[in-house]
């Protein structure tokens, strides 16, 4: 596939245009990751596609391999896998919490102690998720803004 | 570093702890039960012995995976039981202590809970202290990211 970049006034929209011949999984890719460049997702619900911003997102879990998208009130599925949208949403403060769950940091409300070492964290929405101890020193530093790596 | 790691840090600050909390149960049990009896050097060591023992039976709450709820229950219940059985197990064993009498060895018994209990109770304060400073550091970082949006 030819990829041309076209400068454009500045009264015009920007926009991607992708012209193919087929929308194969791969053009739905590439549309998506435009999408979440500019802050949104797509995503399934009762058989009809959205555009969700990822803003609105609280948490994305994975169940038995598909990957849901949690705002305050509904949820969505995306054809997305959670390792792929925990890179794309880092740098939007969402955090890995669990083996299956990713959660974005402004939409917490509060942590408390869970048992064994995990933590709890309270949403804004009301929900409640688990911080598995594993994830938990990468947390805190996602937290301080910094990396795993450089310790707390 | 690996879990296995922290978690074996984790077991010499229970170590730790738990020689101080025996250290106590045995002098106020010692002195309410048989106040006059001296002992030589090597009493010294007993809370130390008895602090290893103890730490043993908590490795059956170690897993790599995550544990549900339930799980880690039972497995609570099964370090508790473990860990009685070692203590009056030894009490028993000892020519020291007067197992003969019901009441000595329900303190025995009664104080082994009440350092399990201790024990959770330090580690819950310490993970509250820990989420504390965690919804701090939260609070700080989404006013610097309404900040940057403005």
């Amino acid at each position: 596939m030819d990829v041309e970049i076209e400068q454009i006034e500045k009264e015009k929209a920007e926009m991607v245009l992708i012209r193919c011949h087929e929308i194969r999984e791969e053009i739905r890719e590439i549309a998506e990751f435009v999408r979440s460049g500019q802050g949104r997702l797509s995503g399934m619900m009762n058989g009809a596609q959205y555009e969700i911003a990822v803003f609105d997102l609280y948490y994305i879990e994975s169940v038995d391999g598909r990957t849901y998208l949690y705002t305050q009130k509904n949820v969505y599925e995306t054809s997305y896998r959670l390792y792929e949208l925990e890179k794309l949403l880092k740098p939007k403060r969402f955090q890995r919490i669990s083996k299956s769950t990713l959660v974005n940091l402004m939409k917490i409300q509060s942590i408390q102690p869970a048992f064994n070492g995990r933590f709890m964290i309270l949403l804004k929405s009301g929900e409640k998720v688990i911080i598995s101890r594993n994830y938990v020193k990468a947390f805190k530093c996602a937290l301080k803004g910094e990396k795993e790596n450089d310790g707390i | 570093m690996t879990e296995f790691k922290q978690f074996l840090i984790n077991k010499l600050i229970l170590f730790f702890m738990l020689t101080t909390l025996i250290l106590l149960a045995i002098a106020f049990i010692g002195s309410a039960f048989d106040g006059d009896a001296r002992f030589g050097y090597d009493a010294i060591l007993a809370p130390v012995e008895y602090a290893f023992l103890c730490v043993l039976p908590t490795f059956v709450t170690y897993s790599r995976r995550e544990l549900k709820p339930k799980e880690l229950l039972f497995r609570i219940v099964l370090e508790f039981l473990l860990i009685e059985a070692i203590v009056l197990g030894c009490a028993f064993y000892s020519t020291l202590i007067d197992t003969t009498r019901i009441s000595v060895v329900l303190t025995i018994a009664g104080s082994v809970l009440v350092i399990f209990l201790l024990v959770y109770i330090f580690a819950w304060f310490k993970d509250s202290i820990d989420s504390m400073k965690m919804t701090q550091a939260l609070v700080e970082l989404q006013k610097q990211a309404e900040n940057e949006s403005k």
